[in-house]
């Protein structure tokens, strides 16, 4: 069903966000969505505008920094960076996630069998 | 935690720079948006496919947007800010209704909030002294002289203050009259030139009893109390400041009081009174020693206690009136049914405002719900005709929670601008209020603005809206469809308006009600005859300092030297003095035997006053019988004058010329018989409102008296009367002042000073209350004649003369008026009778009082009505269906 595709957890998302910015550096919302659509191989196909409420919670809580540059095209556009704090946070994350999926993976074996 | 705050504080800082990041925020995404373009460009569509397909692929940017307004700040406050400015630009726009209403209020909030400044200064506040609840007055009460709460005997407080073991200690005072206003007067001289000031006289532990401490020096010891001991002074704060300059080297200092040297001690804090700020400096009582043992006759010292810790007011009482059979067994002959009354210090001071300030604020409150109700009516009133920018709205998504929300923001920024009105008017009130009626309150107590009274504005501020917001919001929320904007909300808006109208109604018919009793209370009693003739009389009271004067010749000799002097004055027609003026009360009193009477039967209470022989014919007091007092009644001649009460209680209406009284009991039979030698008219005493009890005058020769008041009958006007009464008397003795000027006008003005602040204010609030409700009789109808100008049109039109649509709009007016007339008067009663206490020659249920109330609030109901129902009669039927 396609709904289920869009359907990702809201701490999914964000740890995306976190992880593409590490990837390539700073980079403006319509770039961050590219990146997580062309990753995924459009499994996850996102209305590009919900990129920006992700974008705001990670600004919230200081993960990210944000500021106005050209893009390659010459366009004004906003660019957001990861903070120091942002890539601690992504480090844990990213533990945590590795953690979880590593269980859940074991979990769907077992129930395979 | 850290990134949880950080968020609140990305939250909070959003709130204030909202336009900026929404403007952000428009060009981020207008950026996205084009590089999205942009992308579907290089991929073959064309600039119009690509935009569209941009706009799909991002996902509806205006929701996006509001849902990133609603992450990034504070919703509820966001949208409350919405409301404000929203409340703000509608109120704007409707600058008339924004002004009636916030005047409405205002005054309604002043009026209240002034009300509870006055029963915050007179009730709530706290006395200026330790543990100030713990403070209790003992006066004596003795129902064979019909005393109920009288000073006490010193010798009485001495056995009290031996016996008792509920109180840390009681301290005694004396010179103060019975509203706490110092009589004793002293002259300070500073640099020579004597200034008047009044004070207290004490006991030495009153300070240690109201526990206080002084700013500077010390207060006085017990052993200060007696004489001998007794040349100190500490000086009340304002007195140290305006007679003293502040003079930080003050303690310590010999100043003269009345000729005599005494020590400044001490100065008390600013905001230190005893018992008010009449008095302006205390000194020891000085009495001998032996007068706490042996004077157990006279009464006249008031007391203060403080209760031991963990004794309650019940238990003292208790063990009081114990301690007071006691000392009726050992002296009978003085204590006989002689009681204590107990009462808390800050009671017994607030009792004779208590009454005045509780109805007043009664009043306005009620007044304050019919100020909310017309806003109410108000509200609804242009909620009908803002039913189709509601329906609008809620055809556009705006939820019914919203709606009432944002009308209730809307009655909040009203009533918040109102209560910021009432305040400004509440802090100028009291202040206005008490110089139109300086007795009106009791005098330790000064209304002002403080703490508490903004919280209480603040209160009402809030709690109003509530009342006058919320049915309004409720019913024109209810508008759901553009179809229904015509008919249903308008019957039900009417019934509640109609519904508001008639409380208003009701609840000025109470108002109304009252206030006619009052004001035919102090008819009755302006009709009172004071038993004087007070035009054209002025009095003043001089004070002999004891020093230059001490014996009772030389006062005399100068009183009637003094009097000489000003008789001769140009113009003036007759000079007379008195140990006390007419309605000042009496001299003193006493018990007194009538000769040939039963050997037990006295009589007590007589009162005193000893005069000069013209005093009657300068106050306008008619001679009833025998002769008037001349010169030749002298010391020893024991001859007086007697009032017609005295001849009528005492002589039982026997001739009372040549009778003889004893001023004592039959037992005491060294003192004098006196013979009664004439018979004056009743002059008032206490009051307006009193009766006037027997009294006896004795000429000032025989008994002297300091001070004495002057009265003089002149034509002169009073300005130059007493200018040159002043420069004669100060030819006589250069330290004598005049005090206590005044004309005898005023005198009787001002004893029933009280009545008329009373009375006016209730009249004032009544009348207000009057206005609104025909104010919200007439916003009522007409709204109805405006709605139904179609119907009326068509009656007119097919007929119907217009005195009968006159009718028409009369009789749907005037339907609310009378369903509130009917509870009015069924709630009345019970209201009115709370205010017996002030009422003056009128019972509460007076009819005359009710038929009058009615009539009044008929008659204003009618012109709310007649003015629509007028319009009514000159619609237009052409013009009326055209409208439609």
């Amino acid at each position: 069903m396609p709904d289920d595709k869009s359907e990702i957890l809201q701490g999914t998302l964000d740890l995306m966000v976190l992880q593409t910015l590490d990837a390539m550096g700073p980079l403006h919302g319509y770039g961050i969505a590219r990146r997580i659509e062309q990753i995924s191989e459009d499994v996850l196909q996102l209305n590009q505008g919900t990129i920006y409420a992700a974008l705001l919670r990670l600004q919230q809580r200081r993960w990210i920094s944000s500021s106005w540059g050209t893009s390659d095209n010459n366009r004004k556009a906003k660019f957001y960076s990861l903070t120091k704090a942002g890539r601690r946070q992504l480090a844990t994350e990213a533990e945590n996630w590795h953690r979880v999926s590593s269980v859940i993976g074991r979990l769907l074996r077992l129930s395979e069998r | 935690m850290l990134t949880r705050l950080h968020v609140i504080a990305s939250r909070i800082r959003a709130v204030f720079s909202g336009r900026a990041l929404d403007e952000d925020f428009d060009r981020e995404i207008r950026s996205h948006l084009a590089m999205l373009t942009d992308d579907y460009i290089r991929r073959g569509m064309s600039a119009d496919e690509a935009r569209r397909a941009a706009i799909l692929r991002f996902g509806g940017p205006v929701a996006i947007k509001e849902q990133h307004r609603d992450d990034r700040g504070l919703p509820l406050v966001d949208a409350t800010l919405q409301d404000v400015r929203y409340a703000l630009r509608t109120l704007r726009k409707n600058a008339g209704f924004t002004a009636v209403v916030v005047l409405t209020l205002g005054v309604g909030i002043a009026a209240v909030t002034s009300m509870f400044t006055v029963v915050r200064a007179v009730l709530l506040r706290p006395l200026p002294y330790g543990q100030p609840e713990r403070l209790i007055e003992i006066s004596e009460t003795n129902p064979l002289k019909g005393w109920t709460h009288t000073v006490a005997a010193p010798a009485n407080i001495a056995d009290w203050r031996a016996r008792n073991t509920v109180f840390t200690d009681i301290a005694a005072y004396v010179g103060v009259d019975d509203r706490g206003a110092s009589q004793l007067e002293r002259f300070l001289a500073v640099n020579g030139e004597p200034q008047p000031v009044h004070g207290l006289a004490t006991t030495g532990n009153l300070f240690d009893v109201l526990g206080v401490r002084p700013l500077l020096g010390r207060t006085f010891t017990w052993d200060e109390t007696f004489e001998g001991q007794d040349r100190v002074l500490v000086l009340a704060y304002g007195t140290w400041q305006s007679v003293f300059g502040g003079d930080p080297q003050i303690v310590g200092r010999t100043v003269s009081l009345s000729g005599r040297g005494v020590t400044v001690i001490g100065v008390m804090p600013r905001d230190f009174f005893f018992p008010n700020r009449t008095v302006q400096f205390w000194s020891p009582i000085g009495v001998a020693p032996d007068a706490f043992v042996k004077m157990r006759r006279p009464h006249w010292m008031a007391t203060v206690a403080r209760l031991r810790p963990n004794v309650t007011l019940a238990q003292a009482r208790d063990q009081m009136r114990t301690i007071a059979a006691e000392l009726e067994r050992t002296y009978p002959d003085t204590n006989t049914q002689m009681g204590v009354r107990l009462e808390a210090l800050h009671d017994i001071m607030a009792a004779e405002a208590r009454p005045t300030v509780l109805m007043l604020f009664g009043a306005v409150s009620v007044l304050f719900v019919i100020v909310c109700a017309n806003v109410a009516g108000l509200q609804i009133g242009r909620g009908a005709s803002r039913l189709r920018e509601i329906a609008v709205r809620r055809a556009l998504g705006a939820g019914r929670g919203r709606l009432v929300r944002q009308l209730l923001t809307e009655a909040f920024v009203l009533s918040i601008a109102g209560a910021a009105l009432g305040v400004a008017l509440a802090a100028i009130a009291p202040a206005a209020l008490l110089s139109a009626a300086p007795t009106a309150l009791p005098l330790f107590a000064s209304p002002r603005v403080d703490l508490a009274v903004l919280l209480f504005a603040a209160a009402l501020a809030i709690v109003a809206p509530v009342v006058f917001g919320l049915a309004p919001a409720l019913s024109s929320s209810q508008a759901d469809r553009l179809t229904d904007r015509r008919d249903a909300p308008t019957r039900r808006t009417t019934a509640a308006r109609n519904l508001l109208v008639a409380c208003e109604v009701a609840l000025s018919v109470v108002l109304v009600t009252g206030s006619m009793l009052l004001i035919r209370s102090l008819i009755h009693l302006q009709q009172v005859d004071p038993g004087f003739r007070p035009d054209h009389v002025v009095s003043f009271k001089i004070t002999l300092a004891r020093v230059r004067y001490p014996k009772s010749a030389d006062q005399v000799r100068v009183f009637a030297d003094l009097e000489q002097q000003l008789r001769a004055l140009p113009g003036v027609d007759t000079v007379g003095a008195a140990s006390t003026l007419a309605l000042r009360g009496y001299t003193w009193t006493g018990d007194a035997t009538v000769e040939g009477r039963d050997p037990n039967d006295y009589e007590r209470e007589l009162r005193h006053k000893s005069v000069t022989p013209d005093y009657f014919r300068a106050m306008g007091i008619p001679l009833i019988a025998g002769r008037m007092l001349t010169e030749h009644d002298g010391a020893g001649s024991n001859v007086a004058l007697v009032n017609e009460t005295l001849v009528r209680k005492y002589l039982r209406g026997a001739d009372p010329i040549g009778r003889r009284i004893r001023f004592g009991r039959p037992t005491d039979k060294d003192d004098p018989w006196t013979t009664i030698v004439g018979v004056v008219g009743d002059a008032k005493q206490d009051g307006m409102d009193k009766a006037t009890q027997p009294e006896v005058y004795v000429p000032y020769a025989e008994n002297s008296q300091n001070p004495a008041t002057f009265v003089m009958r002149s034509a002169v006007d009073t300005e130059s009367l007493i200018s040159s009464a002043r420069q004669t008397v100060r030819a006589v003795d250069r330290d004598l002042l005049l005090t206590d000027v005044t004309t005898l006008n005023d005198l009787v003005r001002d004893a029933t000073g009280d009545e008329r602040f009373r009375t006016t204010l209730l009249s004032l609030f009544a009348g207000v209350a009057l206005f609104l409700a025909a104010l919200g009789i007439y916003g009522v109808l007409a709204y109805f004649v405006c709605q139904r100008s179609r119907e009326l049109g068509i009656r007119l039109a097919l007929g119907a003369r217009p005195t009968s649509v006159f009718s028409l709009v009369v009789r749907e007016g005037m339907q609310p008026v009378a369903a509130g007339v009917i509870v009015g008067l069924i709630a009345a009663p019970g209201l009115t009778g709370t205010i017996r206490s002030l009422l003056f020659g009128v019972t509460p249920l007076d009819p005359t009082t009710y038929a009058t109330a009615i009539t009044t609030l008929a008659a204003a109901a009618l012109i709310a009505c007649a003015l629509p129902a007028a319009r009514a009669m000159r619609v237009d039927p052409l013009v009326a269906l055209r409208d439609e």
